[in-house]
């Protein structure tokens, strides 16, 4: 059974939905959040700016079940009315921030502050990060989370995304 | 305390405004609220493995070893002072230390990737033990999967119980954990 979380019911901003104990929560980031949290982590502009201009969300989920779940961002999907888009993964960013020198705190606080490409919960655990999707939607997407408990696929349905304003 | 890195010291108002940037930076990943309130036992580590090493300097340069706490369990927390949770939990670790006794449990929190000067700026004069995980060399050899992570290392040097993501350590659940691993 999928649980299709109408918008109405939520801010402009945050979006949360619950399928048999797991609970999801995406909150769409603003450009000059993103900016301020990175750069005080030791970012320049100039190096976060692709980065900061994507649209960025602040992912959640939390097992409440009494069973192990897993997940993997690279199965997440964004359904537009242009089509799918998917989450651009974490390490494809960390080669970039290598080459341009970004330093090693920096990268760090950057690796572990991302939604975690592939995860394991037990009952109990829940986890936050941040993700960027590969490219902008032009309007309001459907947000998908599969995740499996024993060997069951399953999903979440988020409705009615939408990136946060780049101002 | 381990001065700043920058050849002259920053004047204060400058370290303000640097605190308050860094406070500002959070604030994209505070501003929502939790979904889950912290609170939930932790889970049993398949086969207790032994703890990987774990060798770091304290926030006063003093090296710290796990394996000089054989005997004793060991509250393992991996954490940033940039991560929301970690930051809600932090407290917890200080009050679950005094509910056990010292030859009973210890708390050795390990902060990721970040300078004394900005822990030291969250966590005060803390009663727990700070290590400094620099270039997170040492996270990388345990099984971490993201922040914060949390082991109970036995009296054994196993890994006995694990949680990630946020919790409130001095729950009733976990106390108990604890104290049945000290029965074992």
């Amino acid at each position: 059974m999928l649980m299709v979380v109408p918008v109405a019911a939520q801010s402009q901003s945050a979006w949360h939905g619950v399928q048999d104990g797991v609970e999801a929560r995406a909150t769409a980031l603003t450009r000059p959040a993103v900016l301020a949290f990175y750069q005080a982590r030791g970012f320049s502009a100039q190096a976060i700016a692709p980065y900061a201009d994507a649209c960025i969300f602040s992912l959640e989920l939390h097992n409440t079940t009494k069973k192990i779940l897993r997940l993997v961002l690279a199965d997440w999907r964004a359904q537009t009315t242009a089509g799918t888009i998917r989450f651009r993964q974490p390490q494809s960013w960390e080669a970039g921030w290598a080459r341009q020198g970004v330093a090693e705190p920096a990268r760090i606080a950057f690796r572990w502050a991302q939604f975690q490409a592939d995860l394991e919960f037990a009952p109990g655990d829940w986890i936050m990060g941040m993700a960027a999707l590969e490219r902008r939607p032009d309007g309001p997407f459907r947000l998908t989370i599969p995740y499996t408990t024993d060997r069951r696929r399953h999903e979440i349905i988020l409705d009615q995304l939408a990136c946060a304003a780049l101002d | 305390m381990k001065s700043s890195s920058t050849s002259s010291p920053a004047p204060p108002s400058t370290e303000r405004r640097r605190s308050l940037a860094r406070l500002a930076g959070l604030g994209c990943l505070l501003a929502a609220a939790p979904l889950a309130a912290q609170s939930g036992g932790m889970t049993p580590v398949a086969g207790t493995p032994p703890a990987p090493p774990l060798s770091l300097p304290d926030i006063d340069g003093k090296t710290v070893d796990l394996a000089a706490y054989r005997g004793r369990l060991v509250l393992v927390n991996f954490w940033a002072t940039w991560c929301p949770p970690c930051r809600r939990e932090f407290p917890s670790l200080g009050r679950v230390q005094k509910l056990l006794k010292p030859s009973e449990l210890a708390v050795l929190a390990v902060n990721v990737g970040e300078e004394a000067e900005t822990i030291f700026s969250f966590t005060g004069a803390s009663d727990v033990t700070i290590l400094l995980d620099r270039d997170s060399a040492v996270m990388r050899r345990w099984p971490v999967k993201g922040l914060p992570t949390t082991f109970i290392v036995d009296r054994q040097g196993r890994l006995a119980l694990r949680a990630v993501g946020g919790r409130e350590f001095d729950d009733a659940t976990i106390v108990a954990q604890l104290r049945g691993l000290l029965r074992l």
